[in-house]
C-alpha cells in the first residue's frame, strides 16, 4: 500500500505540475480580425469604422436577427409599390406576398419586411454610435476627425429619417446599450425630428463641400448632401420657412447643377454626376452572393423583367403613372420600358419574353448584360447601379414646394421651370413652362415631383406628408390617420416587454 | 512551445517511474491445456493470469500453456472472449514445483462476461450499472453498410440515425436519447480512445465493435463534450499468440430508385395551366392550346434517376506473437448516385496498421495507423433553389429533355431557379477529395501489478481539397439569339479551389489502479489528464475565364485573365484547446453491487473567460439480484439487474472558437471614388460573451437488464429523464441594440423516454435462429428559452414564402407551426362573409381565425405538425440451418410528421401534384384541393396543415440469404471459412408519405424532417462473398 500511495503521488505531482502550464495553453487568440481592445488606435482605424457606417447602407437584403431568414427591405418596396407608381410584379402573388398585402392596405405587424426596415436602421445606427463613442478619443487631425464624425452623423440622420417617415416616433439611441438598456421607448415624432435636425446641423459643420472632394472620395457624405437631408426634414415637418433658408443656402452655394440631359443620370455614367446629391454606392463583380451583399445591388435583379431577362420582375409602373406624363416628355422613356423596346443588349421587349401580362418595367435601376460581365457564373449577381436617394431636382423642387408655401412664387416657378427645362433637353414643343398661381402652382409642382422622381423610392412618402393618402390611395384601401405609418414589428414590440406602442389603427 | 515543455516534464516523470524495484519471490511453474467444455477443442489465444500480478500468458495453437508463478499458492484467471472467466488456487507443496492444470471454459451464452468498451477501460456487461449498448461485428458486418454510422441503425434502442441525404457520402445525423440542444445535438466519436470528427474515414470492415453510452453517468468521463452521448468505435486488432488470418469481404450491387412521386403528365399539366392562367385573366401558352396532343410528355424524374453500382472490397489480416499483436486492413468501397452516377460518387481508400508489443513484463506499446483517401463527386441536394431533384419535380412534363439533335431542350414556361435538371447534372463538377492520416502510439508500463500508468498521443491530419467548376454552356442557342432564356446558359467559365486543412493533436496520460480488498470487495480508480488542440486553416481561391471548358483542365492559372483580375481569395485560421483532469472510481461489493463515480473537468479556449472551466460528476449504483436465494430458486432466471444512475455533462462542441469575444473584422466594405476603388470598412460584428459556456446536460436513468432461460431471453429496459439546461440559444434582442446577439447560456429543453430491447437466440443444432426487437419512446420538449421566452422561427420555405418551423416553451424542438385549414370556399357569397379573408373567392382555401379577432395574421398559427416520431423501432431476425442463414431487419418511426416542401409555389408554372387534379372546379367539387389560378390573392400556399404529411414508415431495410460452404468445400480453396450471399436493401417501405424518401434527416437542429427535395436512399441489391484464410 505504501508503494502504491508513493506512485500515486509521483504520477499526481506530475499532472498537477502538467496543469499548471494550463494558462496559456487555452489562452488561443483570434489570429483573424482584432478584438474590440486592440481597435480604434489610430487614424486608419478611425477611417474604417466610419466606412463600417457606409457599408450598412449597401443592405438591401438583410438577415434577420433571430430568424433564420434573409428578407429586402429596398426604398422602392414602401416608397414606389405601396403607392400608386407601381405594382408589386414578381412571379405571382405569392412572391413577396407580404408586399402585396402592404400595396393594399392589409399589410400586418408580423410581417418580416417590417422587421428588416427596423433591424437594419437600427444596425446602421449601432455602427455610427460604437463610431462616435470611440472616434473622439482617437489621436489624429481634428479636420479629418471632425470630417469623419460629420459623415457619421449624416448617416445616422439618414436611418432616422428612413425609421420615422416609416413609423412616426421611434426610439433613439445616440450610444451603445448595457443590457440593462435594451428595452426601450418610442420618442414622439417631433423628439424623432429635433434628434435628426441636431444631427445634420453638426454633420454640416465638420462635413467639406462637394468641390472639395478629391475624386478618390467621390460618393462620401458632403455638407450638401447634409444639407439637404435637412431640407427634406423640415419640409417632411412643414416647416416651410426653414426649408426655405436651407434651400436657399444649397442653391446658392452653386456645389450642384443638372445634369443637362436626363437619360444620362440613370446609365453608369452618369453615376455621382453634376446633380448628385447622395447617392448609396454600388459596384458589380461581386458576384451574386445572396446573403453576403458585398458591394453589389439587388435592385437590378428584382426589377429587370423575368423570363428571358433573367430578373425576378417586381415593381412594375402602373397605367395611372404611365398617364401622369404630359405629352412628349422625354422623361418617360427614360423611367420605364414599354412593349417594343429593346432592353439594352438583353434583346427587345415582348409579353412572350418576358412571360408576364405586365407592359411596363422600370429603367431607372436596369444594367446591361455587358455590365455584369464579372458574374463567377451567378445568373443573379449584384448590380452596380448606385441608389440615386437625392438627387438636386429634388432639392429644387423640395425648394419651390416651400417657396410657395412661404408666398415666394416666383421662386416656386422658377424652380419648377429649371426643372422642366433640363426634361425638354432643348425641344421647345414640348413641357411649357408653369405659368400657373395658387393651388394649381402645387399641383404642378405635385406633377412635377412624380414625374421627375418617378420610380425613385419618393412617392408614397411624398403623398402623405402632403395629405393626400385618403384621396390618391383611398381606393386601395388606405385610410387617413392609420396608413401614414406602417406598424411598429410585432416582434419589437413584445421584445421591449411592450414599452413600444403600436401606431394606431394597426 | 508549451507542449514541448510538458512533453519534457512526462519524460522525467517516466524515467523516474522505471526505478521500480521488483518483487522477488518463491515461485512454482504450471502448465496445461484450456479446452472448450462442450466441444473439447482446445483453444488458443487464452490469457492466463496470476492472480494480483502482472505475470501473465496466452495459450498456444494448441491451447498450450505454461506459466511461472510467483507465489508458491497461486491463484490463476483464464478469460477469453465469450467465455466465462474461470479461476483455480494451486496449492502446492514445495518451490519449484511443477503442476499441470487442465482447464475447460464455458461458452457464455448470456454474454455476462462480455468485456464491454467503457470509456478509458473495459467492464464486464454484468457489472456495468449505467446505460450502454454495444454492437459486436457480426452485427455490423450483417448488413453492408454504406455509411459507418448506419451500422449503428436500429441496432439499439434510443438512439435515431437517420440520413441527412441519400446521395452518396452524405452525412448521418444521430440523435441519442432525443435532441438535447437547439444548437450541436450528435454525440461524440471516439475511435480507440480518440476524439474523432466523425468516422467516415473507416470502413465497416475495420470496426470490431461499437459501444453507444447513452446516460450522462456512461458518458460522464467524457465531461464537457459528452452531453450528447457518446459512440465509442473500436477498430479490428490482432490477438496474441493467434494464428496469422487473412479475411476478405467483398460485394457488388446494384442501385435503383425506390420510388417516383406521382406528379401531373403533359397533358394534364397543359390543362391545369390553361385553367390557372384564364382564372388570372391571363392569355392561355399558345404552345399549351391543345392539351390532348401532349400526351404523357417527360418523365423528368426518370430522366434524371438511373441505375447505380456499388461495390467493396475489404481485406484484414490479424496475426499475433507471444508477445505481440499485428492487424492489417485494407478496403476499397465505391457508389455512385441514383442521380448523376459518377456526378454523384463516393468513391473511399481506407489503408490501416495496427499493433502492439510487449517490451517487458512490466512494458508494452502500440501503434495505430491510418490512412483514408476520400472521393466525393456531389450534386446539390436538398434546397428548394437549384437542385435536380426539385428542378426535376417542378419541370413543366411539356418541354423533352433533349432535343432531337441530342442536345438539351429549355423550358417555355418555367424560369429562375427550375431549369433543366438534366443538363445541370451534365454541367456540374464539384469533387471534394481528403486525404486524412489518424495515427496513434501509446506506451503503457506496469508499476505494480495492479498499477499501470499509460501515455498516449494522437494525431489526426486532414487535408480536404475542393474543386468546382461550372463550364459554359449555351444550349446550343447563340448569344444573339433574341429568345434565349436567362438561366439556361453560362458565358464565362468559373473555378473555385479550396484547399482545408484540419489538424488535430491529442496527448493522453493515465493511472489505473486496481486492487482486490481483503473482504472480497474490488476497487478500480482511473486518473487522467489530457490536452487536445484543434486547428482549421483554409485557402479558397476562384478565376473564371479559363482557356479550357475540359473539368480535368481546370485549374486557376488556366485563366486566361491576368492574375490582377482574378476576384476572389479567401483564407483563414482558426484553433482551439482543450485540456481535462478526470477520474472514475468503480466499487464493486461482493457480487451484488456495482458503485461507480467520475468527476471531469474540463477547459476549452472556447469558453469566456469568466467560465474556462467546467466540473461534470457522475455517479451510477446497479444492483444484482442473481445471488439471491429467491432468485436462484428460479430456474429459469439466469441473470437480473437494476440500475441506476445520475451524471451531469457538457455539450461544448456546438461552439466556435470565437463566440464569446466581439472581433472586429475587416470588410465591411464600401466603394468610394469614380473609379470605384473598395476601402477597408471594420467593426464588430456580435455583442461579446464573456459568461460563455457549456451546455449543461443532466440525466437521470434507471433500467433493468434481465437474463431468461439460460441466457436465451435477454431483456434491457431503461427509462431516462434528460434536462439539458444552460444551453445556448441566440435569444432575440429589441432591433434597437443593433448588433447581432451572440449566444447566451439561457434557454433549457427536457427529453424523456422510456426504451426497450428483446432478444431471442437459440443456438441448437441443427437449426438455431434468433429474433430481438427495440423500441425507443422519447418525448421532446422546450422548457426555456431566456428571459421572456422570445420563440424562435426557423426553416424558411421558399414555396411558401415563410418560415415552418417553430421553437417555443413548452413544445418539442422546431415543430411545424402554420395556419389550421378548413376546407375550401363553396361559393363567393361563403367567401364574401368571411371578413377575416378580404381577398378570398370561391376555391380559396378558409384558413382558421383562431383568435376570432377578424384577420387571419400571425396569431393565428398554430401547431401543424411535430417532425419527432412518438416512438422509433427495429426487428431482426435471423435463421441458420446447415450451411444457409437467412436475416431480415426491419425498422420504422410512428407518429413523426413532415412539410413537403418540394413544389415551387410560388412560381405559378411548376408541374404539379397529381392531386392537383382533384382541384376544385366548382361548388362542391371538392374541400381539400383549392382551385388553381395564377393570382393566388389569398395566398392558399402560406404554411399550413395542407403541406403536413404523415412521415411514419415501416421498412425493410435488410434481407439477406447467404450459405456457408462446409469445410471440405473451403478448404479446397485454401480457405477456413466461405460464405457467399444476396442482400436487398430498402427492399420495401410503407408510408403514407408522399415525396421520394420518408426518411429524412436536419438540416441543422432547428431544421428537422423539411422535405425539400430530398435525394432519396436507394434500393439496392448485392451479393457478396466473405472468405477466412
Amino acid at each position: 500500500m505504501k508503494q502504491i500511495i508513493t506512485y500515486s503521488s509521483i504520477i499526481f505531482a506530475v499532472i498537477i505540475s502538467l496543469v499548471s502550464c494550463k494558462k496559456d495553453f487555452l489562452d488561443i487568440n483570434p489570429l483573424v480580425g482584432s478584438t474590440e481592445a486592440n481597435f480604434y488606435q489610430n487614424e486608419d482605424d478611425a477611417l474604417s469604422a466610419t466606412i463600417a457606417c457606409y457599408n450598412n447602407l449597401q443592405q438591401e437584403v438583410t438577415p434577420l436577427q433571430g430568424l433564420g431568414g434573409l428578407a429586402p427591405h429596398f426604398r422602392w418596396y414602401f416608397g414606389d409599390v405601396v403607392s400608386d407608381d407601381t405594382d408589386k410584379g414578381g412571379s405571382g402573388d405569392g412572391d413577396e406576398p407580404d408586399l402585396l398585402k402592404f400595396e393594399s392596405f392589409q399589410g400586418t405587424s408580423d410581417s418580416k419586411l417590417l422587421l428588416a426596415e427596423w433591424q437594419t436602421a437600427y444596425k446602421g445606427i449601432a455602427y455610427c454610435n460604437i463610431a462616435l463613442e470611440n472616434i473622439p478619443g482617437i489621436a489624429m487631425d481634428s479636420d479629418t476627425k471632425d470630417m469623419l464624425l460629420g459623415e457619421i452623423r449624416f448617416i445616422r440622420a439618414y436611418w432616422y429619417f428612413n425609421l420615422t417617415t416609416m413609423f412616426g416616433g421611434v426610439p433613439l439611441i445616440d450610444g451603445l446599450l448595457a443590457p440593462s438598456e435594451y428595452q426601450q421607448v418610442k420618442s414622439t415624432a417631433e423628439e424623432t425630428w429635433a434628434f435628426i435636425e441636431a444631427d445634420l446641423s453638426q454633420a454640416m459643420l465638420g462635413l467639406p463641400k462637394r468641390s472639395e472632394r478629391p475624386l478618390s472620395e467621390t460618393g462620401r457624405a458632403n455638407w450638401g448632401a447634409a444639407a439637404s437631408l435637412l431640407l427634406k426634414s423640415y419640409v417632411y415637418q412643414e416647416k416651410w420657412s426653414e426649408a426655405m433658408e436651407v434651400a436657399d443656402d444649397i442653391y446658392n452655394s452653386g456645389e450642384y447643377f443638372l445634369d443637362l440631359n436626363y437619360a444620362n443620370i440613370f446609365s453608369s455614367l452618369g453615376e455621382n454626376g453634376s446633380g448628385s446629391v447622395w447617392e448609396i454606392q454600388y459596384m458589380s463583380g461581386s458576384g451574386g452572393n445572396w446573403g453576403n451583399q458585398l458591394e453589389g445591388t439587388f435592385t437590378n435583379v428584382f426589377q429587370r423583367a423575368r423570363g428571358q431577362f433573367g430578373g425576378y420582375g417586381f415593381n412594375i409602373p402602373t397605367q395611372n403613372f404611365v398617364d401622369e406624363f404630359e405629352e412628349g416628355d422625354p422623361r418617360l422613356g427614360a423611367s420605364l420600358y414599354q412593349v417594343g423596346d429593346l432592353m439594352g443588349d438583353r434583346g427587345p421587349f415582348t409579353l412572350e419574353a418576358t412571360g408576364m401580362p405586365h407592359l411596363y418595367y422600370c429603367k431607372k435601376y436596369f444594367n446591361t448584360a455587358a455590365e455584369e460581365l464579372d458574374a463567377l457564373g451567378d445568373p443573379n449577381p449584384n448590380g452596380l447601379t448606385n441608389d440615386r436617394v437625392i438627387r438636386y431636382a429634388d432639392v429644387l423642387l423640395l425648394r419651390a414646394e416651400a417657396a410657395y408655401h412661404t408666398g415666394a412664387t416666383g421662386i416656386a416657378l422658377e424652380m419648377v421651370n429649371e426643372v422642366r427645362s433640363r426634361a425638354r433637353g432643348g425641344n421647345l414643343d414640348i413641357l411649357p413652362d408653369v405659368t400657373a398661381g395658387g393651388p394649381y402652382l402645387l399641383e404642378a409642382i405635385y406633377h412635377e415631383r412624380r414625374v421627375e422622381l418617378g420610380l425613385e423610392g419618393h412617392r408614397f412618402f411624398d403623398i402623405v406628408r402632403q395629405n393626400r393618402g385618403q384621396q390618391i390611395l383611398g381606393d386601395e384601401g388606405f385610410i387617413s390617420g392609420t396608413h401614414e405609418l406602417f406598424p411598429i414589428p410585432l416582434a419589437e414590440i413584445s421584445l421591449s416587454g411592450g414599452l413600444l406602442i403600436q401606431n394606431p389603427g394597426y | 512551445m508549451t507542449h514541448l515543455k510538458m512533453m519534457n516534464k512526462i519524460f522525467i516523470a517516466f524515467i523516474s517511474l522505471c526505478f521500480s524495484s521488483h518483487i522477488i519471490g518463491q515461485n512454482i511453474t504450471v502448465s496445461g491445456v484450456v479446452k472448450d467444455l462442450i466441444s473439447g477443442e482446445s483453444l488458443p489465444g487464452v490469457t492466463v493470469l496470476e492472480k494480483n500480478t502482472y505475470n501473465g500468458v496466452f495459450t498456444d495453437v494448441n491451447g498450450n500453456y505454461t506459466i511461472t508463478t510467483s507465489s508458491t499458492s497461486p491463484v490463476i484467471l483464464f478469460s477469453f472472449i465469450g467465455y466465462t472467466k474461470q479461476e483455480i488456487a494451486i496449492e502446492s507443496v514445495s518451490q519449484t514445483e511443477s503442476k499441470v492444470v487442465d482447464v475447460s471454459l464455458k461458452l457464455d451464452v448470456a454474454g455476462l462476461e462480455e468485456a464491454v468498451v467503457m470509456g478509458y477501460g473495459n467492464q464486464d456487461r454484468s457489472k456495468i450499472s449505467g446505460s450502454v449498448a454495444t454492437i459486436g461485428t457480426k452485427e455490423i458486418t450483417s448488413l453492408p453498410v454504406l455509411r459507418t454510422e448506419q451500422a449503428i441503425q436500429g441496432r439499439t434502442s434510443g438512439v435515431q440515425v437517420s440520413q441527412n441525404s441519400g446521395q452518396p457520402g452524405s452525412t448521418q445525423s444521430i440523435r441519442i436519447r432525443g435532441t438535447g440542444s437547439l444548437n450541436n445535438s450528435e454525440p461524440l466519436f471516439v475511435v480507440d480512445g480518440i476524439p474523432s470528427f466523425g468516422i467516415d474515414y473507416l470502413n465497416a470492415s475495420d470496426i470490431e465493435s461499437i459501444t453507444v453510452l447513452k446516460d450522462a453517468a456512461s458518458a460522464a468521463i467524457y465531461g464537457a463534450r459528452g452531453g450528447n452521448g457518446v459512440i465509442l468505435v473500436t477498430t479490428k486488432k490482432g490477438k496474441k499468440s493467434q494464428k496469422a488470418q487473412i479475411k476478405y469481404d467483398s460485394y457488388y450491387g446494384m442501385q435503383e430508385p425506390s420510388k417516383y412521386m406521382s406528379l401531373l403528365n403533359a397533358e394534364e399539366y397543359a390543362i391545369l395551366m390553361n385553367e390557372s392562367r384564364s382564372a388570372a385573366g391571363y392569355a392561355p401558352y399558345s404552345d399549351l392550346l391543345s392539351p390532348e396532343t401532349l400526351g404523357e410528355g417527360t418523365h423528368w424524374q426518370k430522366e434524371i434517376f438511373e441505375r447505380a453500382p456499388i461495390m467493396n472490397h475489404a481485406f484484414n489480416f490479424t496475426s499475433g506473437t507471444e508477445s505481440s499483436s499485428t492487424a492489417v486492413g485494407g478496403s476499397y468501397f465505391v457508389q455512385d448516385g441514383i442521380i448523376g452516377g459518377e456526378k454523384s460518387q463516393f468513391e473511399r481508400y481506407t489503408f490501416r496498421v495496427s499493433s502492439t508489443q510487449d517490451g517487458t513484463d512490466r512494458f508494452r506499446m502500440g501503434q495505430n495507423i491510418n490512412f483514408t483517401n476520400l472521393s466525393r463527386n456531389a450534386l446539390g441536394e436538398n434546397n428548394e433553389f437549384a437542385t435536380p431533384v426539385v428542378r426535376a419535380l417542378n419541370m413543366d412534363p411539356v418541354t423533352p429533355a433533349t432535343r432531337p439533335d441530342g442536345t438539351y431542350a429549355y423550358s417555355n414556361f418555367i424560369d429562375s431557379d427550375i431549369a433543366n435538371p438534366a443538363n445541370q447534372i451534365a454541367n456540374t463538377f464539384d469533387n471534394w477529395t481528403t486525404n486524412r492520416f489518424v495515427g496513434s502510439a501509446f506506451a503503457e508500463y506496469d508499476i505494480l501489478h495492479n498499477l499501470s500508468y499509460k501515455s498516449t498521443f494522437s494525431a489526426d491530419l486532414s487535408l480536404g481539397s475542393q474543386k468546382v467548376f461550372m463550364p459554359t454552356f449555351d444550349l446550343g442557342i447563340g448569344s444573339n439569339d433574341p429568345n434565349r432564356p436567362a438561366y439556361e446558359w453560362r458565358e464565362t467559365n468559373v473555378l473555385i479551389q479550396s484547399e482545408n486543412k484540419y489538424t488535430n493533436w491529442q496527448w493522453e496520460n493515465l493511472v489505473s489502479y486496481d486492487q482486490d480488498l481483503k473482504n472480497g470487495d474490488k476497487l478500480g480508480i482511473i486518473a487522467g489528464y489530457s490536452a487536445l488542440f484543434n486547428e482549421y486553416s483554409n485557402l479558397v481561391g476562384v478565376r473564371d475565364s479559363l482557356s479550357s471548358n475540359d473539368p480535368d483542365q481546370a485549374f486557376l492559372n488556366n485563366s486566361i485573365n491576368s492574375a490582377e483580375q482574378a476576384p476572389q481569395s479567401s483564407g483563414g485560421i482558426n484553433q482551439s484547446a482543450f485540456l481535462s483532469t478526470f477520474i472514475r472510481t468503480n466499487y464493486e461489493i461482493g457480487d451484488q453491487w456495482s458503485l461507480s463515480g467520475t468527476v471531469r473537468r474540463d477547459g476549452s479556449s472556447k469558453f469566456g473567460e469568466n467560465n474556462r472551466y467546467g466540473i461534470f460528476p457522475s455517479f451510477s449504483a446497479a444492483f444484482n439480484f442473481t445471488e439471491l436465494p429467491w432468485v436462484i430458486e428460479k430456474d429459469w432466471i439466469e441473470f437480473i439487474k437494476l440500475r441506476g444512475s445520475w451524471g451531469r455533462n457538457g455539450n461544448a462542441d456546438g461552439i466556435g472558437s470565437f463566440d464569446y469575444t466581439s472581433i472586429v473584422y475587416n470588410g465591411l466594405n464600401y466603394t468610394f471614388g469614380t473609379d470605384q476603388q473598395i476601402v477597408n470598412g471594420a467593426g464588430p460584428v456580435n455583442t461579446s460573451n464573456p459568461d460563455l459556456k457549456w451546455e449543461t446536460v443532466e440525466q437521470t436513468n434507471v433500467g433493468l437488464d434481465v437474463d431468461l432461460f439460460q441466457g436465451k431471453l435477454n431483456m434491457v429496459c431503461d427509462y431516462f429523464v434528460k434536462n439539458t439546461n444552460d444551453m445556448l440559444a441566440v435569444v432575440p434582442v429589441p432591433g434597437v441594440v443593433g448588433f447581432n446577439p451572440s449566444a447566451t447560456n439561457v434557454a433549457s429543453a427536457k427529453n424523456s423516454g422510456i426504451e426497450l430491447a428483446l432478444n431471442y437466440k437459440n443456438f441448437d443444432n441443427p437449426m438455431s435462429y434468433s429474433f430481438g426487437g427495440n423500441i425507443s419512446f422519447i418525448k421532446n420538449e422546450v422548457t426555456g428559452l431566456g428571459e421572456g421566452g422570445q420563440p424562435i422561427s426557423s426553416g424558411n420555405v421558399f414555396g411558401a414564402g415563410d418560415f415552418v418551423s417553430y421553437t417555443e416553451i413548452g413544445m418539442p424542438i422546431a415543430y411545424f407551426y402554420g395556419y389550421e385549414t378548413g376546407g375550401i370556399f363553396q361559393t363567393n357569397e361563403e367567401a364574401d362573409a368571411n371578413i377575416s379573408q378580404p381577398n378570398a373567392q370561391a376555391g380559396d382555401v378558409i384558413f382558421v381565425d383562431q383568435n376570432l379577432d377578424g384577420t387571419i395574421d400571425g396569431d393565428d398559427k398554430v401547431m401543424i405538425g411535430n417532425p419527432h416520431p412518438d416512438f422509433t423501432y427495429a426487428m431482426n431476425c435471423e435463421v441458420k440451418y446447415k450451411g444457409f442463414d437467412l436475416s431480415v431487419f426491419l425498422q420504422g418511426s410512428q407518429g413523426n410528421d413532415i412539410y413537403n416542401g418540394v413544389f415551387r409555389y410560388d412560381l405559378n408554372t411548376t408541374n404539379l401534384p397529381i392531386s392537383a387534379l382533384e382541384r376544385w372546379t366548382g361548388e362542391g367539387s371538392t374541400n381539400e384541393y383549392p382551385r388553381i389560378s395564377h393570382t393566388d390573392p389569398n395566398q392558399n400556399n402560406r404554411v399550413s396543415d395542407r403541406f403536413v404529411e404523415d412521415g411514419s414508415y415501416f421498412r425493410i431495410k435488410n434481407m439477406q440469404l447467404g450459405y456457408t460452404l462446409n469445410n471440405t468445400t473451403s478448404q479446397k480453396v485454401g480457405a477456413s471459412n466461405v460464405r457467399v450471399y444476396i442482400s436487398a436493401q430498402n427492399l420495401l417501405t410503407i408510408t403514407k408519405y408522399s415525396g421520394l424518401d420518408p426518411e429524412i434527416g436536419s438540416r441543422g437542429t432547428l431544421e428537422i424532417a423539411i422535405d425539400r427535395g430530398f435525394y432519396p436512399s436507394p434500393r439496392i441489391f448485392m451479393g457478396g462473398v466473405n472468405v477466412t484464410f
